[in-house]
């Protein structure tokens, strides 16, 4: 049986997908996910869920983000003037990054 | 954990579903949590009309767009509050239509006109994420994480709001009056949006203590008119003689609070407000509209049917 591995580095942070491991249930894909995944790199709590539990949808089936231009729910679209405040400042800058990622114009 | 560990532990995202926690943080953390969704749903039914009276066919699909995001807001924070197990989902959503759910005071208010629409969507969304912004480093690392989508999508909305501000701040001399009245009426309202001063608010010493909340009223406001008020210039819009606000020599406001309703306030903490009693009602009727739908869902997956998201 095949368990997906989630790591969280501190306490606070995000699990994130980080492999999987083989385990015939629970208790065993712990502890395997404690030797291959938990020991370099920094960790504070892992997750294991079985595979088969993992639902998945991806770009073939659905178009995220939407098909249309939706350029007008971004806050890079608008030129307003004065130093603007600093988590907006934050905001703009990781829509930016999301806007780069998913290759928009 | 006794409320001592709690407090000794207390810090940014500290404390998980994992976590044994005491009933006092549970039941805080839930008040406080509930109280923003609530105002996010409260705020996205204010602003809905505005869809249908926006001037161009973009500010209609911005408009649109941000409604859609508020209400999204909405369940992203009931899911927070649900994860501390006092109160479900739909125990929050039945006591914000049956009017003993609280919100924010701004969102009691009607608003009746476009030019009102800034007000809500640049000042209180920018005093709004001055606010969400320290809450990333809340002790309830679900509240903190929803934090971080709402940060994320809400620098659209202020933009978007600033740009409406700035059209019309730009526009006919009529549009720039109308705009002025519309920036008094609602400027106090917007000063009370961080609630009381800090000698009078009941929850703040418990939640500060706990890392739920991370600054003050007083502090936030502070934060907001340094960085608003110059905005508000900026645009041409003259900050109304009362409330006074003094700026100190050490750059920080002194509002006079004797300026502002706080009967009105408090009336409005209670559910009591007449025009925000509309408010409710209104939702409520929006609510028992579209039950079928829900029924509809339900129905729907009952009979193996997989549902699909819209675009």
């Amino acid at each position: 049986m095949i368990w997906e591995v989630f790591r969280q580095e501190q306490a606070g942070e995000y699990h994130t997908h980080c492999g999987n491991v083989h385990a015939p249930d629970r208790e065993m894909a712990k502890q395997f996910a404690a030797v291959q995944h938990g020991r370099r790199k920094p960790t504070n709590s892992l997750w294991v869920v079985p595979r088969d539990e993992v639902g998945e949808i991806t770009g073939d089936d659905v178009a995220f983000g939407g098909t249309t231009d939706k350029s007008y729910r971004w806050a890079t679209t608008y030129r307003t003037t004065g130093a603007d405040a600093s988590e907006v400042v934050e905001s703009e800058s990781e829509q930016a990054d999301a806007e780069q990622g998913r290759g928009d114009d | 954990m006794d409320l001592e560990t709690v407090k000794d532990r207390a810090g940014p995202r500290a404390f998980s579903p994992a976590d044994d926690l005491p009933q006092e943080y549970r039941e805080a953390a839930t008040r406080m949590i509930e109280f923003h969704a609530n105002s996010e749903i409260m705020g996205a039914y204010l602003e809905r009309p505005f869809i249908r009276q926006a001037p161009s066919i973009d500010r209609k699909l911005a408009f649109s767009a941000k409604v859609q995001d508020e209400i999204g807001h909405g369940q992203l924070l009931y899911r927070a509050a649900e994860s501390l197990g006092v109160k479900s989902r739909e125990q929050m959503l039945a006591d914000l239509a049956n009017g003993d759910g609280k919100f924010l005071n701004c969102f009691h208010y009607p608003m009746e006109s476009w030019v009102e629409t800034p007000m809500i969507a640049f000042f209180v969304d920018g005093a709004a994420m001055r606010r969400q912004a320290t809450l990333r480093r809340t002790s309830w690392e679900p509240y903190a994480h929803a934090m971080d989508k709402v940060c994320f999508e809400e620098g659209f909305h202020v933009k978007h709001g600033e740009d409406i501000l700035q059209e019309l701040m730009t526009g006919s001399r009529k549009e720039r009056q109308l705009t002025q009245e519309a920036f008094e009426k609602w400027w106090p309202r917007i000063i009370q949006f961080f609630g009381p001063t800090d000698d009078d608010s009941t929850h703040h010493d418990f939640a500060a203590s706990v890392g739920l909340k991370q600054k003050s009223n007083d502090e936030l406001r502070n934060a907001f008119l340094d960085q608003y008020i110059p905005k508000a210039r900026n645009y041409g819009l003259e900050i109304p003689d009362e409330p006074r606000i003094r700026e100190r020599d050490d750059g920080t406001y002194e509002v006079e609070e004797g300026d502002l309703d706080w009967d009105e306030f408090f009336a409005i903490a209670k559910n009591e407000y007449e025009p925000g009693r509309d408010q409710i009602g209104g939702r409520r009727a929006a609510q028992e509209a579209v039950q079928w739908v829900r029924e509809t869902i339900d129905e729907t997956i009952a009979r193996g049917h997989a549902p699909r998201a819209a675009d």
